[in-house]
């Protein structure tokens, strides 16, 4: 018997156990033998097992699972939010896993867009601020900061609403902001977590035609999710069960 | 830190007090009532000590003041002060004779509020003096019309007057005094002189004087006893340089009169200006003290104001601090956010402390006897511990919100 069953006996993983190998030098990310354990008092609980996967530059992929399945705990380890408790996590062939908190920041504000399920702007900046949030924590002159932030704003169509306060913005155009503020960085990785969950469904598809749009443009995007509608969209699943992998598949 | 990222903070600080007008201001204005009492209270204490330096300067330069009495502030002198042995014009004789750091020796004798009338007017406050010729040139105060007391006078016991101007302005409103008659306790004098106008002391004028031949005194005095009546002399060394070797030669001729034991204290007091400077700097050093610690306890209150306000804020933007953590934020960097919030919170209270201490020093000023004044490094100290204060007491929020995790800020609502 394998490890993996061992720990989640009621699953029979279809792709695990995947023998743990070196990092592929070619990918964008590159996860081995990822664990995450929390310790409740004096019980431990294994969020994720020893999960293995690839993503190459420029893929579009959804992530998707039922709540407790260690959907979030992947997403938080792919955004670098958090380290995995063992295992070897590579972003743009960088060591992430053995990172401190400012090294995490760090990559977070290079190599991380985040889109969130409500958006997370500032309440009472404008669009425009919104979007050179990261650029001033990267340290970006202000004259380059508004250059680039207008650009971004520009690329998801919302040139008109740059001085606009969020409550002054559609959801969808929140979205937008959001997005434009993930993308302002040029980083390698868009990060996705459920960015339709709060969202209409005429808008959804709005914000979706976008993310392709994006991916079509060369970004890597990255959409955790439990909408099968918004998961179709992506070129590739990945299902997550019980802290394991339970399907990888590409669907185009 | 790089000034761009103070400009960051210091923006989102003041549009976050804007967010919480009522909220800021209330904190503001406890920091607030910390500065205004350190300024107040410097002010109060500085405007004192400026006025008693420079109307001690006033009283004329670098004069000894010697009595049976040791020298202090408004403090009765105590039973063995005052069964001390007097000090007798022999005594100021000796000091002119055998003392040669001295330059003048004015003896004086003194009697306060003397009733005094020139035909129906009558004034009860004037301070009677008994002087010598010396006067003039050991106090520099001097005769502006008419004459001074001479030698001959002195000799004859004459019942003539110098006045102080306060005087004139009772007694003569519309008269020239010289050479009229005025009626001290009873007894007649001639007007022989106005003396130039002094001024006031603390705001007590120190015009308001009559100045008698102190053999004259003596004739209608003798048998006063203390408080009635106060004798001192009141030297004039060479220079401001000698002032000590005056000192120390008054105090060997004295002790040698009085027949001090040698391994006794003196029975008697000399003070000079330097002295007096120092007693008054030892009050107002206590005083000081006292005060520092009200205006350090007020500061701490509204430190404490700004360290709750801060971990309101801290808590209330949890997801703020989530978000900006997921787009790249560093610990420094929220902490350096937060402790800017605060320093601004603190500084705009200090700010407004000093606007207001200010004004209140000013009507002070204007408004009452009380000499206040704010000198430059209060301003200076206040600016800095109020924004001290703010680090102090935003330091712990500050570090608080830095530290937090930003999947549970994320997730907070």
């Amino acid at each position: 018997m394998s490890d993996a069953t061992l720990t989640s006996p009621a699953v029979e993983p279809v792709v695990q156990p995947e023998p743990p190998r070196p990092h592929d030098a070619g990918s964008l990310i590159s996860m081995r033998n990822i664990w995450k354990t929390y310790e409740m008092g004096s019980e431990k609980v294994h969020a994720l097992h020893g999960v293995s996967f690839d993503i190459p530059k420029g893929e579009y992929i959804a992530i998707i699972g039922p709540s407790g399945s260690g959907k979030s705990t992947l997403m938080n380890l792919i955004g670098c939010l958090d380290t995995p408790s063992q295992g070897e996590y590579w972003l743009n062939a960088k060591n992430v896993s053995e990172m401190d908190d400012d090294e995490l920041a760090r990559i977070r504000n290079q190599e991380v867009g985040f889109v969130f399920q409500t958006f997370n702007l500032l309440a009472r900046a404008t669009a425009l601020h919104n979007v050179e949030l990261p650029l001033i924590y990267g340290g970006v002159s202000s004259a380059q900061r508004h250059e680039m932030a207008k650009k971004a704003l520009a690329a998801v169509d919302l040139t008109d609403r740059m001085m606009h306060r969020p409550n002054e913005l559609s959801g969808g155009q929140r979205q937008r902001v959001a997005i434009a503020r993930a993308l302002v960085n040029h980083p390698s990785i868009l990060l996705a977590d459920e960015p339709t969950g709060a969202l209409d469904s005429r808008t959804s598809m709005e914000i979706m035609d976008l993310f392709e749009r994006l991916h079509s443009e060369g970004n890597t995007i990255i959409v955790v999710t439990h909408e099968p509608d918004v998961a179709a969209r992506a070129h590739r699943v990945v299902s997550i069960r019980d802290g394991l992998i339970e399907k990888d598949e590409k669907s185009r | 830190m790089r000034l761009d990222d103070i400009k960051e903070s210091s923006l989102m600080a003041i549009d976050t007090l804007r967010a919480n007008k009522l909220r800021s201001s209330l904190t503001i204005l406890g920091v607030s009532v910390g500065v205004i009492t350190i300024i107040f209270m410097v002010s109060i204490i500085q405007g004192l000590n400026k006025a008693f330096a420079d109307q001690v300067e006033s009283l004329g330069s670098n004069t000894i003041f010697v009595s049976k009495f040791d020298p202090g502030f408004g403090r009765p002198p105590g039973p063995s002060e005052i069964h001390r042995k007097d000090l007798t014009m022999d005594d100021a004789e000796a000091l002119r004779r055998e003392a040669p750091s001295i330059a003048g020796v004015s003896p004086i004798h003194r009697l306060i509020a003397v009733t005094t009338r020139y035909q129906n007017k009558q004034t009860d406050t004037p301070i009677l003096l008994g002087v010598t010729p010396y006067y003039e040139f050991v106090h520099s105060q001097y005769v502006a019309r008419g004459r001074f007391i001479k030698d001959l006078d002195m000799d004859n016991r004459e019942n003539v007057c110098i006045v102080g101007v306060d005087v004139v302005r009772a007694l003569f409103p519309y008269e020239d005094p010289l050479g009229k008659e005025v009626r001290i306790d009873g007894s007649p004098y001639f007007v022989i002189g106005v003396m130039e106008p002094l001024g006031n002391f603390f705001g007590q004028s120190r015009d308001n004087s009559i100045f008698v031949p102190i053999t004259t005194f003596d004739k209608y005095y003798a048998d006063r006893p203390f408080p009635g009546v106060v004798f001192f002399i009141i030297v004039r060394p060479q220079t401001r340089a000698y002032v000590k070797s005056a000192v120390d030669e008054i105090t060997d001729i004295l002790r040698r009169r009085r027949r001090v034991p040698i391994n006794e204290k003196n029975n008697f007091g000399i003070s000079s200006q330097d002295s007096l400077l120092d007693i008054y700097n030892q009050l107002t050093g206590a005083t000081a003290l006292v005060l520092t610690a009200i205006s350090f306890v007020a500061l701490m209150i509204g430190g404490i104001g700004v360290m709750n306000i801060m971990l309101v804020s801290v808590t209330e933007r949890t997801k703020e601090i989530g978000v900006r953590k997921a787009v790249g934020a560093t610990r420094f960097n929220i902490l350096s956010q937060f402790l800017i919030e605060a320093v601004v919170l603190t500084a705009i209270g200090g700010l407004t402390g000093l606007v207001v201490g200010e004004i209140l020093a000013f009507l002070i000023n204007r408004y009452s006897p009380l000499p206040a004044y704010v000198p430059l490094w209060a301003i200076g100290v206040g600016i800095g511990v109020s924004a001290a204060v703010g680090i102090v007491f935003g330091l712990w929020p500050a570090w608080k919100a830095a530290r937090l995790d930003p999947i549970e800020a994320l997730r907070w609502e």
